[in-house]
């Protein structure tokens, strides 16, 4: 044929005319869109068989049960059990999102690690376990050899009656080293003023489910205190009710917070003297002589003017506090108005079963003591001791102990040194662990008093208040060894890494979850089998012992974790009371004051042992309410509104000097009897008011992890944008605050302290209080992965903490700043 | 160089030039290509359009060149069907133009068309518009007409391409050409009809969203008013676009295209179009701000905040309609060649706006009380594609108006002399 | 175009509790965490983040310490005149006529977003990025929901695949009906406070049925004719208020046209 233009025409039209009959590119465009439908890049789940794991959440010490819902050998979702009794089916946001914690490899060691580079340089070398774990070992017997045990430092954010921590305790005193911090917790302050008012050193329990008026000073009970599963159910629960028959919330608050909003009264009291009201309301409740005859006459001690063995005349509680402590004088100081002093001390009083409590924050973040007590000092008044829907005397779990650790001379001489932080010293005399005072004596030496920090469960860099003396102190320790999973800020400047599993990785016990008001015992099940090479920090501490041996190693006879939490469970066993089980019918706070039911349906211990791991709970549903004879261990074994024990302590730290001295050096600004008592102490800043005319306070949010877990990707979800938006963190400011300092909502301003300075933007809110900028906690982190690296900034940054009086504990909400807009 | 394809007795600038004038234009689609590339690779990340947004810079593009495509049709519709079926003969005037308003219609559909493209997320699965049809949508309609009219417009433009001197000389073309030509009438009625639906539809597409109170109208039937209104609005403003187009084709070719009084002729039909669809504007305005929006509990203010203020309607109905139908529909105005085109464009600019405002701020009016009001700025990816398809139109049109006959007249209006002669058959003539 | 609420056999719907609910975003994060949804690197960027049950955070405007704030939990409304269905052109989202669940059909979909400019509540979100999981996480996703492609448009379900194996869950016992408590979407049973009832509205048996009835329920822009089937309860009137859009001088009464009887 002939190649004309013609048939190339022809040919052409023909062949297009062919390929649009034929079916192939209907085919294509078919296969086309098919494709769209099956990209590759978009991740197809796995199929497998569906189970579920019953265990308990311990991203908290809150011990919530969760339901791990798994296909083939993956976690996909986690949910609340509705047949656990901490929490009945209710769960955080972040133990919603526990997945993410668990599956973000990039935030997790995946190995033990060694650092090869410059500290900071995060050049890093894989090892073997063997190989880290002996090389650790010989340090420490390195530290033993020059006799220098206390040379060896830790910092443990393990719930302290949790067993790893027990563990951990146990192997510092093997190996004779005083020097074992614990994180500072809400709960230690509450066990300080239990300690101090009624002489106990059991748990503190706040039955509020029980109460009909809850007078929270600060106590974020639904943003995430205690056990948020536990309030959360709880509020649920009543929420629906009408208010004649629901408990009446009275809350104490700068702020609008998720718990002030649900509240029938917020209050708003100055900051910081949440105390002195608590005082008024003292006040109103003796003058009217409207406190629990029965409970102050019988069970307190100093509540009257009285004289000493001496025969020294002392001003009694009630005189104090109707002298110094009017209405109108409470007014001035917290700016609220007296008739509601009045009318909330009346409603308090008269309430079937009133309850008061403080605290702020969701637990991590350490009270003031004075405060604590003049809250507490209302529970005594009005008789709410260890009565229904009061603060209940709780005991220790009976766990089984274990036969003591072996104590080498090194080890009993070591002991005998002073604690860096000083606590316990007469200087701190009720504080168990400063990690301030402890890197302030690190800074403070020539060289460093400590060579090898273990820190364990905890990410101190990020979390404590004065973090840049903490890291100050961290470059000058010449080995840190961080237990982290995770690579957060902390474990970036460790030497070594020992990693963890993650919570849904390990079995964990939560002896007595914080605020749960009857003896429970949480246990946790691995959910699936552990993604990398990381190991149970209880088995690595258990291994360590052994390899550095001698008598460290036998105290820990022990093949591993598990064995050794058996062997404390035992105790629970041998109580012969309690149960492993819980249908959800009725909750347990609604039959404590029942004998009934306690009787266990477990036959051995191997059975009740199998039962625990499934169920993972073990609890009495029973409270001896109503005994106040023989619970106070104070010296008057009595409720003491006259602290014997600070009196002592106060002694014993005044020998060779002035009273006056020694007051001023632990901070108190009272003097006298009030000392000793419960009273309103006001805290200065070291700032000058003039110059920094606004208060930071730092908040926490319930849908924002500001512990030692980093934020999971979920919860960044959740955050409002006028909470942060892009990388910049909002702060609350009130409109009124805003005007005064030439902003507007969205404006990017820099807050600067005595100590530092951060930019943040403006979110202008009615719900803040006028003069007090409110800043989330959480953010700002300089490690973990893009997905919280670098987002907002951290407060700490430029937190100007100062001392609490008595505790010494870090106060973080007391900052002075300035705010200038940019 | 490209001699053989200029039609006869026409005067075309040098290659040189035009290839220099086709650089701009190039360049222009360049930047569209690399928006679409970027669009396709990366996803519509790449734009400004969010959740709130969810229709941006391109609907309002694509609204408006259908609008002003709308010419087209309309012009077509006039010339051969009501002018030869009807037998209006003032009409039959309009033949002189109805091959360009054919061109632009053509750019403007399949630019349009190329647009939506990329603003789909998913345009591999586009053609589940048409397999998986939902009746009941306006878009539906919309897609299919613009589809079926595209494929009108490609039949009306293939007998102008073949017409070409060059390609006239292939039998096969010129007799499937020429068998198109004879279908003129029946494709310029059957795409009036598809016109007619889908400009309707687009306003339909709007008017219907009665979760959004800022678009949504009461009607006839299923149709909203703004069903009728999109139609009015877009032959009262297509045959503008048109003579505009025209306009600025004489003034960068700097000769006389078409006679004036097609000019005045299609200024006039646009202008009484206008003015009858703003009277009707006006009381749909008046109709939904006592109606619709006081039954959603609103006010009419409540919609006109920031940036979305009042101006807008003002500038909508007021500037850019009352005042352009007034040049339009009266003589002494309309003659004067300034004012002409001026009312053109305006009325042009109006149409615009009213896409924009039915688009745009429908989306960016809060419904819910608590609520913003959001704020839109395009990102360089999306005018990129937007202007690429500007590019795209002009040079088409250039190609078309250098090597097809657009206008029957140029010839005529424009006589080649060389030496005083009229030269016919400009191809023998060489250069230089 | 307003059509009757279409759904035959049961319609599920909805009852939040806005005095009990705390706004702590459990419930959001249930939801993301049941139907796999992906994370952005930047989930401030609210206009772009894909969040099926989004929180509201609104306040009464007054000053402290008067300040009230409600926290509006919002999934999809799943309207029972739902304005995102008929519009769609390629028939991507229906309004089952055996649930009342207004569907997405994610492999359907053209990503033309449409319905989302249809949609007043904001409940539609579109895909503009691929479906991102931090390294690693992809491991957690569920093949109960498949992942969505980037260039789709997504929503709140009413957890439907929980739907269907709880049906067939009834079918393989024999049972036609479903008890109260056989199908409730993840954020239903996350809500750590019970704010939120789920059920039949069109079973009297149903909690929900009894609830809607209620004074205090309200839904968000009844006035525009949806139908939503997502009720809330609150005391707060300025909340009430707060839902729809009122004239001046209009009581919340007379804005309220009363509700359609489904047919």
């Amino acid at each position: 044929m002939e190649f004309s233009r013609r048939n190339f025409i022809k040919f052409f039209a023909g062949g297009i005319g062919g390929t649009l009959v034929s079916p192939l590119p209907w085919k294509l465009i078919d296969d086309i869109a098919i494709w769209t439908q099956n990209w590759s890049w978009v991740p197809l789940p796995g199929r497998g068989k569906f189970s579920t794991v019953n265990s308990v959440c311990t991203l908290c010490s809150g011990g919530c049960g969760i339901e791990v819902r798994k296909v083939g050998n993956r976690v996909v979702k986690i949910e609340g059990r509705r047949n656990y009794p901490v929490n009945q089916g209710a769960l955080c946001p972040l133990g919603m999102a526990g997945q993410q914690i668990l599956y973000n490899e990039g935030i997790r060691w995946k190995a033990p690690m060694k650092r090869v580079g410059p500290r900071g340089s995060q050049e890093w070398e894989e090892i073997t376990w063997d190989e880290a774990l002996n090389g650790l070992a010989t340090k420490i017997r390195g530290l033993r050899n020059e006799g220098n045990p206390e040379k060896l430092a830790g910092i443990d954010g393990n719930h302290s009656r949790s067993t790893v921590a027990l563990l951990i305790k146990r192997l510092f005193d093997a190996i004779g080293s005083p020097n074992y911090l614990g994180m500072p917790r809400e709960e230690d302050t509450h066990a300080m003023a239990a300690f101090l008012m009624q002489g106990t050193n059991g748990p503190v329990a706040y039955d509020l489910e029980n109460s009909d008026f809850i007078l929270s000073f600060g106590c974020p009970l639904l943003d995430g205190w205690g056990a948020p599963g536990r309030m959360m159910s709880a509020w649920g629960q009543v929420a629906g009710d009408k208010p004649s028959t629901r408990p009446f919330l009275a809350h104490i608050d700068q702020r609008a917070s998720r718990t002030a909003l649900k509240a029938d009264q917020w209050l708003a009291p100055f900051p910081g003297t949440e105390a002195a009201l608590a005082m008024g309301i003292a006040h109103v409740l003796i003058r009217e002589k409207r406190y629990s005859k029965e409970f102050v006459d019988d069970c307190t001690f100093g509540f009257a003017d009285w004289f000493d063995a001496q025969g020294h005349g002392h001003k009694g509680f009630a005189n104090i506090v109707l002298k110094k402590y009017s209405p109108q004088i409470v007014e001035n100081i917290t700016g609220i108005k007296k008739s509601i002093v009045i009318e909330l001390a009346r409603r308090f009083a008269s309430s079937h079963a009133p309850i008061a409590l403080t605290g702020r924050g969701k637990g991590l973040l350490p009270g003031s003591v004075y405060e604590f007590m003049a809250v507490h000092a209302l529970n005594a008044l009005a008789g709410r001791i260890n009565k229904s829907g009061g603060v209940l005397v709780a005991h220790d779990l009976p766990l089984a102990p274990w036969p003591d650790a072996e104590y080498d001379t090194v080890a009993t001489d070591g002991l005998k040194r002073e604690r860096l932080d000083r606590a316990g010293t007469p200087r701190y005399p009720f504080t168990r662990s400063l990690i301030h005072t402890f890197s302030e004596a690190v800074n403070s030496s020539q060289s460093s008093p400590v060579d090898i920090l273990l820190i364990s469960s905890a990410n101190p860099v990020f979390t404590i208040p004065d973090s840049k003396s903490l890291i100050e102190a961290l470059d000058k320790i010449p080995f840190i060894v961080s237990f982290s999973p995770f690579k957060d800020e902390t474990s970036l400047m460790a030497d070594l890494i020992l990693p963890d599993h993650t919570y849904l990785e390990k079995m964990e016990d939560v002896p007595r979850p914080t605020g749960v008001q009857y003896p429970l015992f949480a246990l946790s099940q691995p959910a699936v089998k552990p993604l990398y090479r990381t190991r149970h920090s209880g088995d690595v501490i258990i291994s360590l012992a052994q390899r550095i041996g001698g008598t460290i190693a036998e105290s820990f006879q022990w093949n591993s974790f598990e064995e050794t939490l058996k062997g404390r469970v035992k105790g629970l066993y041998q109580l012969g009371q309690g149960q492993i089980a819980y249908d959800g019918s009725e909750p347990v706070w609604k039959r404590l004051d029942k004998k009934s039911g306690l009787t266990p349906v477990y036959s051995s211990f191997e059975s009740m042992w199998e039962a625990l791991r499934e169920t993972g709970c073990w609890y009495v549903p029973s409270h001896t309410f109503g005994t106040w004879s023989e619970i106070f261990q104070t010296p008057s074994k009595k409720f003491e509104f006259f602290s014997s024990n600070i009196e002592l302590a106060l002694k014993t730290y005044s020998k060779g000097k002035s009273l006056d001295d020694a007051l001023a050096d632990v901070g108190i600004l009272a003097r006298g009897d009030e000392v000793y008592m419960p009273h309103y102490e006001e805290l200065k800043s070291r700032a000058d008011e003039k110059e920094y005319p606004l208060l930071l306070v730092p908040i926490e949010l319930i849908n924002l992890a500001s512990g030692w877990i980093g934020n999971p990707p979920f919860l960044n979800k959740t955050l409002f944008d006028h909470q942060l938006r892009k990388d910049d963190l909002f702060v609350e400011v009130n409109p009124k605050t805003a005007s005064t300092h030439g902003l507007q909502e969205g404006s990017k301003a820099v807050l600067k302290s005595r100590t530092g300075e951060l930019t943040v933007r403006v979110h202008v809110f009615h719900g803040a209080m006028p003069g007090v900028v409110f800043i989330p906690l959480g953010l700002g982190h300089t490690a973990y992965d893009r997905y919280l690296k670098g987002k907002g900034v951290n407060p700490y940054e430029i937190i100007d903490p100062t001392e609490d009086p008595l505790s010494g504990q870090s106060v973080w909400w007391n900052t002075r700043v300035t705010m200038v807009k940019i | 160089m490209d001699e053989a394809l200029i039609p006869n007795g026409v005067q075309r600038c040098s290659p040189k030039t035009f290839f220099l004038w086709m650089l701009v234009w190039l360049a222009l689609i360049s930047w569209g290509l690399v928006s679409a590339f970027l669009c396709f690779y990366k996803g519509l990340n790449q734009t400004n359009m969010n959740h709130y947004f969810a229709f941006g810079l391109w609907i309002v593009f694509d609204l408006s060149l259908i609008a002003l495509g709308a010419g087209a049709f309309f012009t077509g519709f006039l010339a051969h069907v009501i002018g030869n079926v009807f037998i209006y003969p003032f009409v039959k005037n309009l033949k002189t133009i109805v091959n360009a308003a054919v061109v632009i219609g053509f750019i403007c559909y399949s630019g349009a068309i190329a647009m939506l493209g990329v603003d789909i997320g998913q345009p591999l699965r586009g053609w589940f518009i048409f397999w998986h049809a939902n009746v009941h949508s306006m878009l539906t309609e919309v897609s299919f007409c613009i589809t079926v009219y595209l494929g009108v417009l490609t039949i009306e433009y293939l007998p102008l391409i073949f017409s070409n001197r060059k390609l006239d000389k292939i039998p096969e073309l010129n007799i499937f050409g020429d068998s198109l030509h004879h279908l003129v009438a029946l494709f310029a009625a059957a795409g009036t009809f598809l016109s007619f639906f889908h400009q309707g539809s687009l306003g339909g597409m709007f008017g219907v969203l009665f979760g959004r109170p800022f678009a949504f109208r009461q009607g006839f039937f299923i149709w909203p008013w703004t069903f009728f209104l999109f139609i009015h609005s877009s032959i009262a403003a297509g045959p503008s676009f048109t003579l505009l187009c025209v306009w600025i084709t004489q003034k960068v070719t700097g000769k006389t295209l078409v006679q004036k009084s097609v000019f005045t002729l299609l200024a006039k039909i646009s202008g009484w179009l206008l003015a009858t669809y703003i009277i009707l504007k006006i009381l749909d305005t008046i109709g939904w701000a006592y109606g619709v929006v006081p039954r959603a509990g609103l006010s009419f203010m409540d919609f006109y905040q920031g940036f979305y203020g009042v101006w807008l309607i003002i500038a909508e109905i007021g500037v850019f309609g009352i005042i352009p139908a007034i040049i339009l529909i009266t003589p002494q105005l309309r003659e004067r060649n300034g004012l002409l085109v001026i009312g053109a464009a305006m009325n042009v600019i109006g149409i615009v706006f009213n896409r924009f405002v039915f688009s745009i701020q429908t989306l960016a009016v809060p419904v819910m009380p608590f609520d913003t009001f959001m704020s839109y700025l395009p990102t360089w990816q999306e005018w990129g594609i937007a202007l690429g398809t500007v590019g795209y139109g002009i040079l088409l049109f250039s190609l078309s108006y250098r090597y097809l006959s657009l206008f029957p007249q140029e010839a005529e209006l424009n006589p080649v002399t060389i030496f005083g002669q009229v030269v016919k058959d400009f191809g023998v003539i060489k250069r230089g | 175009m307003k059509k009757r609420d279409s759904a035959k056999g049961a319609r599920y719907g909805m009852v939040i509790d806005l005095d009990r609910c705390t706004g702590c975003g459990t419930c959001t994060i249930a939801c993301a965490a049941e139907n796999n949804v992906s994370v952005l690197y930047d989930e401030s960027d609210k206009t772009r983040n894909i969040n099926w049950l989004k929180i509201y955070m609104l306040t009464n405007g007054k000053a402290f310490p008067h300040t009230e704030v409600v926290y509006l939990p919002r999934p999809c409304m799943q309207c029972g005149n739902p304005p995102c269905v008929p519009v769609c052109p390629a028939t991507a989202t229906t309004n089952d006529s055996d649930d009342g669940i207004v569907s997405q059909i994610y492999t359907r979909c053209i990503g033309c977003r449409y319905c989302m400019a249809a949609c007043p509540y904001h409940a539609r979100d579109f895909n503009w990025f691929d479906p991102a999981f931090p390294k690693g996480m992809d491991r957690y996703l569920s093949p109960e929901v498949s992942p969505r492609m980037r260039g789709v448009v997504e929503k709140c379900s009413f957890c439907h695949h929980r739907l269907m194996s709880a049906k067939s869950k009834a079918y393989f016992e024999g049972r036609r009906d479903l008890r109260e408590d056989e199908y409730i979407p993840a954020c239903v049973e996350a809500c750590p406070t019970q704010a939120i009832t789920f059920g039949d509205l069109n079973n009297p048996k149903h909690r929900v049925s009894e609830l809607i009835k209620n004074p205090s329920a309200f839904r968000l822009l009844e006035r525009l004719g949806t139908e939503p089937k997502v009720y809330y309860l609150t005391t707060k009137d300025w909340m009430r208020r707060m839902a729809d859009n009122y004239l001046q001088g209009e009581s919340k009464k007379e804005g309220n046209r009363p509700e359609k009887k489904n047919g």
